[in-house]
């Protein structure tokens, strides 16, 4: 349901895409994999409505999300949720960052009665963060400092902000590149949690291993351009494109 | 509750435009109003100025802010129309005030006179004498240090009349140009010595506070009249800002040199000793005190 | 040297003001002070938002601007905002001059630049990744601004109590501007404890300067303390 079309764009008069096209469908977790500085997180970044590309469309739903109104764009930006490859937790505790994106699409008056509640000592949440804390399986810290969380449930962590005001697309950029396996393990339980629940997920990464484990489908992007996309097995074992076998088996030098 | 604070919010308003109109009617205009002052840091620093005011604030329910700035500033303020009424004691500079056309009905208000202080081992030997433009030459030939005001207050203006008078007219290092109050002033001679040219009221106020000695007397206890402080007090010109208080200036004008302004002038006393002498008011008025001195009725 | 009682006494027995004084004078001192770096936050800390993430022409000039402008001779401000609310000058209509609402008007010149230039410093050092986190998690850009403000809170809480610290100490420009009024049943005006401080100086009367100078540092120490005990607070509510 959230589709770049035909994109390109670059910056400062280098081109980092020509005519490439994606597509996020509920329910399915599409991989994009590629050698590092390739574009993967410019592309997730263009999905994720940072700014519009200097050609080609980005639809949500069909709607060219940049011909409409910034208050329209807006609210399609906030049915996207998304996780960087550093955690970039606020400087404050677990649940005020979990709750985050709550916080903001509530409007001014509760946004400041949750305030003056916080500053009284009264606790009352939606429990929507709790339950996306649940899902990464760190509900028991939701008091604590986030800056006293290791790397790995830092990431959580984030990844349950993304998911606790229930987006329909998610957008993962190399989520567990700094992981080690057991919190890698986790996030890639909860990505296939999201996509059971018929959320859209987008992630980018360059361990194929992870694309065979949690994705439905591979997007290869290579030089400039997608070059080939479709199902995971299908393309790590009978890739159309000679390039994207040789990326596979890791002879291409970038 | 937002109801119950809008409606005292509106009952507290209209309390207030009420009372105002009521004011109206039956009070005076002046009542509420505020008179500024600007006058020297030498006539406030001696207290005076409180005793006066208040009587005054009470009489006519007003406000008197005295702002203390050096002489220069304070008839220039007067000039810029920031302040209503002007009390200073340099008449060339009072003069020059009212020839500009800033300031109209001066009165000669009080005097006091000046002193030569300085430290206890008077280098100059100028002590006991009564001739000041002879203490000045001495110092000045001695060499001893000379802390001046510096600043173009009534004092500096006196003090540069008796060089002139003196004769004498090469300074030396051991002239200092303090360019400050003549608190600050007293407090440098007392710290690194040795004369300067003051005003009797501020060495009386600061008596307590310093260890120096009165060398040359000034005429109210005898001694030479070329060290009297007259001071003057002038109206700013409405003429020239229409938004100064001069109704109020002119009755703050008036009490001041009225019976029980100069009453007030005459007792007010520090450590025991008469500060100011009253000269407003006398059988035989002195009608030169209201123009330039070389004003000619056909300038 | 610890005051015995008999110098004790003597201090107080010397002391020539009432409590009423005293207690105009630091009203007057904190109104002014207070209002004069809460108006200034409510500008600089837009305008530091607003420098700190655009990379435009000129920049360079703009912080080095800030920057001069921390150190500005007070005495200076209080020279062009005397002569802009004079009579005289363009601002003479609001009838101002030696009013403490012209005291805050240069306070507030002054502290806008230290306020400016240290939010500025801090709000900087945001990274932009977590920035970005916000946006991504549907914040506007206001909201964005917001988390920009609450990541940088230590380095803001800094700028205020410096721009704070450089109002409430200063002299020059209030003395100027305010005329250090004290009403004769010693109310003050526009005495502050830093123009009484000089008065007394002035007139010799180190002691008493001494003591108001006492004050002075106590109550600066008071609004550090209770900033910094608020900042600790922070993760009091969690």
């Amino acid at each position: 349901m959230l589709t770049a079309s035909d994109i390109y764009h670059g910056y400062d008069g280098e081109p980092v895409f020509e005519n490439v096209s994606l597509s996020v469908t509920p329910g399915e977790v599409v991989a994009i994999i590629g050698p590092s500085g390739v574009g993967k997180s410019t592309l997730l970044r263009l999905l994720a409505l940072f700014d519009a590309p200097d050609r080609g469309a980005v639809e949500y739903d069909g709607t060219d999300v940049w011909t409409v109104s910034e208050r329209r764009r807006l609210e399609l930006r906030r049915r996207i949720g998304m996780v960087f490859q550093e955690a970039s937790l606020f400087d404050a505790s677990v649940r005020r960052n979990a709750e985050y994106g709550l916080r903001v699409r509530e409007s001014w008056t509760d946004r400041l009665r949750r305030e003056f509640a916080d500053l009284v000592g009264q606790r009352n949440g939606t429990g929507a963060e709790i339950e996306a804390l649940e899902t990464v399986g760190l509900r028991e810290k939701v008091d604590q400092d986030a800056a006293s969380l290791s790397g790995g449930e830092a990431q959580r962590v984030a990844f349950a902000r993304a998911l606790a005001y229930d987006p329909d697309v998610l957008l993962l950029d190399e989520p567990t590149s700094d992981l080690d396996p057991r919190n890698t393990a986790l996030i890639e339980d909860a990505v296939l949690k999201a996509r059971d629940r018929e959320i859209g997920v987008a992630i980018a990464t360059h361990d194929m291993h992870q694309a065979e484990r949690v994705a439905d489908r591979v997007a290869v992007l290579l030089e400039n351009d997608i070059i080939e996309v479709g199902p995971t097995e299908g393309v790590f074992e009978s890739p159309t494109d000679d390039r994207t076998r040789k990326f596979i088996d890791g002879e291409l030098i970038y | 509750m937002l109801a119950g604070v809008g409606g005292s919010a509106t009952i507290g308003l209209a309390g207030c435009l009420s009372s105002d109109e009521d004011a109206g009617d039956d009070d005076p205009e002046i009542s509420g109003e505020t008179l500024t002052l600007t006058t020297t840091t030498s006539t406030y620093d001696t207290g005076l100025l409180d005793e006066l005011n208040a009587p005054f604030e009470d009489r006519y329910g007003v406000t008197v802010d005295t702002v203390f700035q050096g002489t220069g500033a304070a008839l220039e303020t007067g000039r810029s129309g920031d302040s209503d009424v002007v009390m200073v004691h340099a008449r060339s500079l009072e003069d020059e005030f009212m020839e500009d056309g800033y300031g109209v009905n001066r009165r000669d208000l009080m005097f006091n006179d000046f002193v030569v202080v300085g430290t206890s081992d008077d280098p100059a030997g100028i002590g006991g004498g009564d001739d000041v433009e002879e203490a000045f030459v001495a110092i000045a030939e001695e060499g001893a240090t000379f802390v001046s005001r510096g600043d173009e207050s009534g004092t500096h203006t006196k003090e540069l009349e008796l060089w002139e008078a003196a004769g004498v007219d090469e300074f030396g290092e051991w002239y200092r140009e303090a360019g400050q109050g003549m608190g600050e002033v007293i407090t440098q001679v007392d710290q690194t010595g040795d004369y300067t040219l003051a005003d009797r009221g501020t060495v009386l106020s600061m008596q307590s506070e310093i260890d120096l000695e009165i060398h040359v007397e000034g005429p109210i206890e005898g001694g030479t009249e070329l060290l009297a402080n007259p001071y003057g007090i002038v109206a700013v010109n409405p003429g020239v800002h229409d938004d100064v208080e001069y109704d109020l200036a002119m009755a703050y004008i008036g009490y001041l040199t009225g019976p029980e302004g100069q009453e007030i002038i005459e007792e007010y006393t520090v450590e025991d000793e008469q500060l100011f002498f009253p000269e407003a008011i006398s059988e035989e008025p002195n009608f030169q005190q209201y123009v330039p001195e070389d004003w000619e009725p056909d300038d | 040297m610890p005051l015995d009682q008999a110098t004790h006494l003597a201090l107080l027995a010397e002391f020539p003001f009432e409590w009423n004084y005293i207690r105009s004078i630091v009203r007057v001192s904190l109104y002014v002070s207070l209002v004069a770096v809460t108006l200034s936050t409510l500008c600089s800390l837009p305008v530091a938002l607003l420098i700190g993430f655009k990379q435009f022409r000129g920049k360079a000039l703009v912080t080095s601007i800030i920057n001069t402008g921390m150190g500005f001779p007070s005495v200076v401000v209080g020279l062009v905002v005397l002569f802009a609310l004079s009579n005289e000058g363009p601002l003479g209509s609001f009838d101002l001059v030696f009013t403490p609402e012209a005291m805050i008007i240069s306070q507030f010149v002054l502290a806008t630049p230290v306020i400016t230039g240290v939010s500025l410093a801090a709000v900087s050092s945001v990274e932009q990744n977590v920035r970005d986190a916000a946006y991504a998690m549907g914040g506007t850009r206001f909201d964005v601004a917001l988390v920009t403000i609450k990541e940088a809170r230590y380095g803001i809480a800094t700028a205020l109590l410096a721009g704070f610290g450089r109002a409430i100490s200063e002299v020059g420009s209030v003395l100027i501007v305010g005329g250090n009024i004290a009403g004769a049943d010693g109310e003050s005006y526009t005495r502050t404890l830093t123009t009484a401080i000089q008065l007394e100086a002035r007139q010799g009367r180190f002691e008493t300067a001494m003591i108001l100078g006492a004050i002075l540092v106590v109550l600066v120490l008071l609004v550090n303390a209770i900033v910094v005990r608020l900042g600790s607070d922070d993760g009091g509510y969690r």
